[in-house]
């Protein structure tokens, strides 16, 4: 069944569009559902309902903001009922990519709503957080979260992969406690399956 | 005059700052440079006692910064080279009585003096780092093989890459070459691959360190310390001679060293 809800990242916030056809129940429980998924990627974001040829009432759209209410400090919920089709993206795969020409070092942090390209290493102390897919062409040492939005879509892939912690979605995971081989490059993808986060081979 | 000024820094405390910078400073009077050492570590100084010249202050940067003495007046002579001076700390004060433009006009005044103004930067990455870094032309950052002050040194090169010092070159304090070839302390190479910069120098671990810094004697102006050999070493790379990097004994040690140097 499809969702009854869908997101998409704007430039200046995450626009939620409600399905016009289904059945409002469906659709507040599957907003709380996400609510409840959510991390805090949404903080300091305005949130954008869109409502385009849906008709509510006022008390329905009143538990939606209760709801929506519920996004770890959300700036803003904005109704809006333009039917959002440029300078929006889907989180995942074709979404706005974010390109990095240098190697993150500790206490540096790169938080973005699309993927994460990275040319450089990313060393122990440093963090990336991406509401998409997260590529590193280096090492990938410090800790890492795609799919920041709830996407368990996300992967994150690097050419050596020894993260402090590598989060996807909701789901964390640390790497087994005896270090790997150091010195080859031996690229890797990170993704969820079966509600767990796998690694493998990346196969070129 | 024209003179250039380096930051010694590192983040992590207790890594040998000041000991680099006594012992740099020291072995580059000792090649006739005319040298000013800058203790940036206002409130904690100890750069005069590892120079053995305490009881000589009268005057420290914040009487020159809040102009209650001229910057002569407060510089003291080293007691051993009549061309190498220490500009101390204050005591009684903490960071903010000094703030990075005055420190950055401070230096400026120096380098016209002087062939090189070394600073000697507080642990941490706050005001008192940020004052020293502010008039330095470029920076060494100074490690040990440990993971911790690894880490911090990685934090501090990108401040300083944010702060438009660009390249810094890494100094490896404290090798104990006994520990290295066990496998019990991060190797160079490690160190170097994590960092991505240039390594200025390698100076073994050496107890003869402790002495000489409790005696206010810089460990260069002995003849034989290896430790000694190694800062003279970074003294003539900052003079811009290239120095091969000394072999701390052991062999396997000493292929791993050739490598990094190699690439570096």
């Amino acid at each position: 069944m499809k969702s009854p809800i869908t997101f998409k990242v704007a430039k200046d916030g995450i626009v939620l569009t409600l399905d016009p056809e289904a059945n409002f129940n469906r659709i507040k429980e599957a907003l709380r559902d996400h609510v409840n998924s959510a991390t805090n990627f949404y903080a300091g974001a305005d949130l954008y309902i869109n409502i385009a040829e849906s008709s509510f009432k006022i008390d329905q759209l009143n538990e939606i903001v209760n709801i929506a209410r519920g996004y770890k400090d959300v700036k803003n919920i904005i109704f809006t009922s333009d039917v959002v089709k440029r300078d929006t993206v889907e989180v995942n795969n074709e979404g706005e990519t974010y390109l990095i020409n240098r190697t993150l070092r500790s206490g540096q942090k790169i938080k973005k709503s699309g993927n994460v390209v990275i040319i450089g290493d990313i060393n122990p102390g440093a963090e990336v957080i991406a509401g998409g897919n997260i590529i590193v062409f280096g090492k990938i040492r410090g800790v890492v979260h795609a799919g920041a939005s709830g996407s368990t879509e996300a992967s994150v892939t690097a050419l050596k992969l020894e993260p402090t912690q590598l989060r996807i979605s909701k789901k964390i995971a640390r790497p087994p406690e005896e270090s790997s081989n150091k010195k080859s490059l031996k690229p890797e993808r990170a993704f969820i399956q079966d509600g767990q986060i796998m690694v493998e081979d990346f196969e070129i | 005059m024209a003179g250039k000024s380096l930051v010694i820094t590192s983040g992590k405390g207790g890594v040998g700052k000041t000991t680099t910078v006594a012992n740099i400073g020291t072995a580059l009077a000792m090649m006739d440079y005319k040298v000013c050492l800058i203790d940036a570590d206002i409130g904690l100084r100890n750069l005069d006692v590892v120079m053995g010249l305490e009881n000589r202050i009268v005057y420290d940067i914040v009487d020159v910064v809040e102009e209650n003495c001229r910057l002569e007046q407060a510089l003291i002579r080293d007691k051993r080279h009549k061309n190498l001076f220490l500009l101390p700390a204050a005591q009684t004060r903490d960071k903010t009585a000094v703030q990075p433009n005055q420190m950055e006009s401070l230096v400026e005044d120096l380098k016209k003096e002087m062939d090189y103004v070394v600073i000697d930067s507080p642990a941490g990455i706050e005001q008192g780092f940020k004052n020293a870094i502010a008039g330095a032309d470029f920076a060494l950052i100074v490690t040990t093989p440990e993971v911790s002050a690894v880490r911090d040194a990685d934090r501090i090169i990108g401040l300083l890459e944010a702060e438009g010092l660009r390249n810094p070159e890494v100094i490896i304090n404290r090798i104990n070459t006994d520990m290295v070839s066990r496998g019990d302390m991060m190797n160079i190479e490690d160190i170097i691959e994590i960092l991505a910069v240039k390594l200025k120098g390698i100076v073994p671990e050496d107890n003869i360190i402790i002495v000489s810094s409790n005696r206010g004697e810089p460990v260069v102006l002995k003849e034989n310390p290896k430790a000694g050999q190694a800062f003279k070493n970074i003294a003539r790379r900052i003079t811009g001679e290239e120095v091969n990097f000394i072999s701390l004994e052991d062999n396997s040690f000493f292929t791993k060293l050739k490598k990094i140097f190699s690439f570096s």
